[in-house]
């Protein structure tokens, strides 16, 4: 397995031509929130946009600038055009920096910084307030709050210092998203999932209070399938990365069948777990490229469009 | 009760648990053998590469952890390591073919003493356990079966077993008999063991022990002293008993040191009821007849009832119409007391030579001492000495009856006979006529003048007197009336209480008798000759009778009884021949007799009627003798197994035969080692398809 060439620049986590690519993305939300600031989002609220939504007869006290004057020349009555006011739009991104996620090549928490930074330049460029998350055992970071392009090169530095070392830490994590005021909106959660104690008590956090959530498990191809190139094979100590814990393994035929079955049933539970939730659940292998995740699979799963 | 409270529990729970090895080298051999490279293999380490990973969760500890290629680690605890170390200890220990040291082990020498007494023929319808036997069988029979798995598994080696027995067969009851020698031919020792045969003698056990300490010990005959010195070249052999505890000696001896005994206890029932003795008498009052008495004992704790039958000759004469209660036998602080009860039969009318048995009809476990033969023995040929002073009438009439011997003496011939102790060989002495100047012990028949017997005085004559029986029931007058005599003249006599009148006359007594310990005595006080009794039948029949029944004063009314073990011996008329023996079971066995008619046969084995028949000289009537064979023994009537014997100061713990016949441990220490690999085998699938 050849070591991973480190990320030092926005360049390295998002490059020019895909950034291209992502300025007509935007993010969607399955459901329509309110916002704070006046936002490119549409609301249920009425209020100031582009996009017409209705009339009704003006009264008084109401702002001459909206009202309908082609209505009044024909009508000679007054009439307000109502639009839908556009408001921004919460997006929360989590990132797992626990020592797990330094595993695999590619390297399951670059590619997991990547696609962090791709879905926050889409929320940046798109006007939303955009928030991250990095999350390990005893250890959160938050940039909180961010939006307009301008902020791009900061989550990129912001993102570019995160170390992975570790537990997990995904409960705190989680538990202060969900208890956060600010903490409404779209949510991905980018990890391996690979927690010692469960996913269930963390993703309870913070499903159903108000996030339109996606969990992004992102795996290594190794991890996926250790039988491939760069895989393990032979008599290992493996080594938790996260733990420490050695264990003695003589890697067969059988042994590989046994830990995929496990992997299945690992990951079938996270499934089952997140749609009894409405939590969008996507394993995504860290070789997979960050512009097919995010023009393809993404928009294929509704997060993006 | 718990086991902490009883020591002999605990002894026998020692003896039992102990464990004795037949091939233990064997088994050594294999255990180390797999168990050093076993363990070498787990210290040997497994050369791994160290690998980072996200998590360890989906992995599973890898268990091939068998191939090794560098030395050496730390050994971990591993339950696979621990069932692998069991199951090769398992395979090894049965490989060193256990036994249970309670069962003696095998290797050495062994005696097989076999109890073949009356209790072992106790019918067994359980085994220890309770549990049904497919058929009735003796406590003999279980004995010998156990007895011959026994030999198996002593000279049934085993793999790799060098370790040979050699055994012997003693049998015993009354007397031991070496019944095989120490061999190891299983053939010939289970021929020996088959060829016991049942006895009802009583058990004593000391002479099979010194027979057996005979065959085994060994003297030091180059002692310097000379002197016996009872020490023995190897190790003193282990007796092994097979009985049911109930010995009469068992506390005449006590184990030597370094001696060793197992006691195989057979047997479980206790239910049994005896007679242990069996007489008769005959009534004053009815002396023609037989009163019998039989003495019964109860072993159990528990009150019993039983009905008795009498048969003479095998026809049942009387039965008791009331069942006899025989009271609970009491054992207390040691002491046992059997219950004792004594039946009375009315008295039979019964001539000689007959068998009287008294019987329990009630069915209990040991049939043999339910009974009881008595036998009445046949008619005595008597010696009969004629002193007279010429009278030609009692010599004419004696001469006539049958009798052994007779003679006629006169006085002064008879008194240098007693003189000369040669008077005292004669059965009957009659005088006629005559009166010594003393009298003898002995059976004496007087006519006239009267004896000089302390008690009878003579005081003059009578004349003309017509007599009276007194006690014509008396066997004297049978068919003997004095009706219609005369007598001319009588001695006037006194008799003192000491004589009983069985004629008078209204003179005074005319016949009177004498019964003492040291004489007996008929006395007729007239001269026949003085009387019209010498022309009536009665007086020959007097005379017979009078014989007669002085022949046989102070005999038993029955034979002597032998108990098994015993000889019959016995003396047939002089030049007797053809002469057989018909056992209880009516086989026949030929007898050899002396010319004097001496006979000897025996001992004697089981209880019953033996039938000596034979042939007189120049008769070809066959005659026959009756000896009746009873076991008469309280303690073997007591058949409920001892759970331990005490031997001195040792108490030896019986262990049934039930018991001592699971044979070797091997099978099962290997049925567990298999357990424990296949516990081992689903062990390890388990760890892998977590």
């Amino acid at each position: 397995m050849s070591t991973p060439k480190p990320l030092r620049k926005l360049d390295d986590l998002l490059d020019s031509r895909l950034m291209a690519k992502l300025d007509s993305v935007d993010v969607v939300s399955r459901k329509i929130f309110s916002g704070k600031m006046q936002g490119e989002r549409r609301s249920k609220r009425r209020g100031q946009s582009v996009e017409f939504a209705d009339f009704r007869p003006y009264v008084h006290g109401d702002d001459l600038r909206f009202v309908d004057w082609n209505i009044f020349g024909r009508l000679d009555r007054l009439f307000l055009k109502m639009f839908l006011e556009e408001e921004d739009l919460s997006l929360i991104i989590a990132v797992d920096t626990s020592a797990s996620m330094r595993v695999g090549s590619p390297d399951t928490f670059d590619y997991a910084r990547r696609v962090a930074m791709a879905l926050a330049y889409i929320g940046l460029v798109n006007q939303h307030r955009v928030s991250l998350v990095g999350f390990a055992a005893d250890k959160i970071e938050r940039a909180s709050n961010m939006r307009g392009r301008r902020k791009a090169a900061e989550i990129a530095q912001w993102l570019l210092k995160l170390e992975p070392e570790g537990g997990s830490g995904f409960e705190p994590a989680m538990r202060l998203v969900g208890t956060s005021r600010q903490g409404k909106g779209v949510m991905v959660v980018l990890s391996d999932f690979l927690f010692p104690e469960g996913f269930e008590k963390g993703l309870s956090m913070v499903a159903g209070r108000g996030f339109d959530l996606f969990a992004l498990q992102v795996l290594a191809p190794q991890v996926v399938d250790p039988s491939r190139e760069g895989g393990i094979s032979g008599d290992l100590l493996l080594v938790d990365s996260e733990t420490g814990v050695e264990t003695e393994v003589t890697v067969t035929p059988e042994l590989l069948k046994i830990y995929k079955e496990r992997l299945d049933r690992l990951c079938g539970g996270l499934r089952a777990y997140c749609a009894r939730r409405d939590i969008v659940h996507m394993v995504v292998e860290s070789s997979t490229p960050v512009e097919t995740l995010m023009l393809e699979y993404l928009r294929r799963r509704g997060l993006l469009r | 009760m718990t086991l902490a409270s009883h020591p002999a529990a605990i002894l026998a729970v020692t003896q039992l648990i102990a464990v004795a090895w037949i091939t233990p080298v064997a088994g050594a051999i294999l255990g180390a053998s797999i168990l050093a490279p076993l363990i070498a293999l787990w210290f040997l380490k497994l050369r791994r590469k160290r690998r980072v990973v996200s998590s360890t969760l989906l992995w599973t500890r890898s268990l091939a952890d068998l191939r090794a290629n560098a030395p050496f680690q730390r050994i971990r605890f591993s339950w696979l390591l621990l069932l692998q170390i069991l199951a090769v200890l398992a395979i090894a220990f049965a490989v060193a073919q256990p036994e249970a040291e309670g069962l003696g082990s095998a290797g050495g020498r062994h005696v097989l003493m076999i109890d073949r007494s009356a209790s072992m023929n106790t019918v067994e319808k359980t085994d220890d356990a309770g549990k049904a036997l497919d058929e009735p069988r003796t406590r003999l029979a279980l004995a010998k079966d156990a007895a011959k798995a026994r030999v198996r598994e002593l000279l049934g080696g085993g793999w790799f077993s060098s370790r040979a027995s050699d055994v012997m067969i003693v049998a015993f009851g009354l007397r031991a008999e070496i019944r095989a020698p120490f061999t190891d031919s299983i053939a010939s020792l289970e021929a020996a063991i088959d060829a016991i045969e049942p006895t009802d003698e009583v058990t004593k056990l000391g002479e099979a022990i010194e027979l057996a300490r005979a065959f085994t010990t060994n003297l030091n005959l180059n002692d310097a002293r000379g002197e016996e010195n009872n020490t023995t070249s190897g190790p003193l052999p282990t007796l092994e008993l097979y009985s049911d505890g109930r010995i009469a000696d068992l506390g005449q001896f006590a184990l030597r040191e370094g001696e060793g005994i197992v006691y195989h206890r057979v047997g479980r029932t206790a239910t049994n009821v005896a007679i242990v003795g069996i007489s008769a008498d005959r009534p004053p009052e009815q002396p023609d007849r037989i009163q019998v008495f039989a003495a019964l004992v109860n072993p159990e704790p528990v009150e019993k009832k039983v009905t008795l039958q009498l048969a003479v000759n095998s026809a049942v004469r009387v039965i008791t119409p009331e069942p006899i209660t025989i009271p609970a036998a009491k054992d207390e602080r040691g002491s046992f007391t059997p219950g004792r009860a004594q039946a009375v039969f009315r008295p039979i009318e019964q001539r000689e030579n007959a068998a009287i048995e008294v019987a329990i009809v009630e069915d209990d476990a040991l049939r043999d001492d339910d009974a009881a033969i008595a036998v009445v023995p046949p008619a005595r040929r008597l010696s009969v000495l004629l002193v007279s002073g010429g009278s030609f009438l009692l010599r004419t009439l004696l001469e006539g009856l049958p009798s052994e011997r007779f003679t006629t003496v006169s006085l002064g011939e008879y008194e240098a006979m007693v003189e000369g102790g040669t008077a005292a060989s004669w059965d009957v002495v009659v005088f006629d006529g005559v009166a010594p100047k003393a009298l003898p012990s002995g059976r004496y028949l007087s006519f006239g003048p009267p004896p000089p017997v302390e008690g009878l005085t003579a005081f003059g004559s009578h004349e003309g007197v017509y007599p009276r029986v007194v006690r014509d029931e008396h066997p004297l007058f049978r068919s003997a009336s004095l009706d219609e005599l005369s007598i001319s003249k009588m001695v006037a006599v006194q008799p003192d209480k000491r004589f009983m009148v069985l004629a008078e006359a209204p003179e005074g007594p005319l016949i009177v008798t004498l019964d003492r310990s040291d004489m007996h005595l008929v006395y007729v006080a007239f001269d026949p000759l003085d009387s019209s009794w010498p022309f009536r039948r009665s007086f020959v029949n007097f005379v017979a009778n009078a014989i007669d029944h002085l022949g046989r004063a102070g005999d038993s009314v029955i034979g002597r009884t032998l108990v098994p073990g015993e000889a019959i011996a016995m003396r047939l008329p002089a030049g007797s021949r053809d002469a057989e023996i018909t056992l209880p079971d009516q086989s026949t066995k030929k007898v050899v007799v002396d010319n004097d008619g001496n006979l000897s046969w025996g001992p004697v084995a089981l209880v019953g009627l033996y039938r000596i028949g034979f042939l007189e000289p120049g008769s070809t009537e066959r005659q026959e003798r009756l000896v009746a064979v009873n076991i008469g023994d309280a303690n073997e009537a007591r058949i409920a197994p001892r759970d331990s014997l005490d031997l001195g100061t040792t108490t030896v713990q019986g262990v049934s035969v039930g018991e001592s016949r699971r044979g070797a441990l091997w099978p099962w220490i290997l049925g567990l080692g298999l357990l424990i690999v296949l516990s081992e085998w689903w062990y390890y699938q388990r760890q892998i398809r977590a």
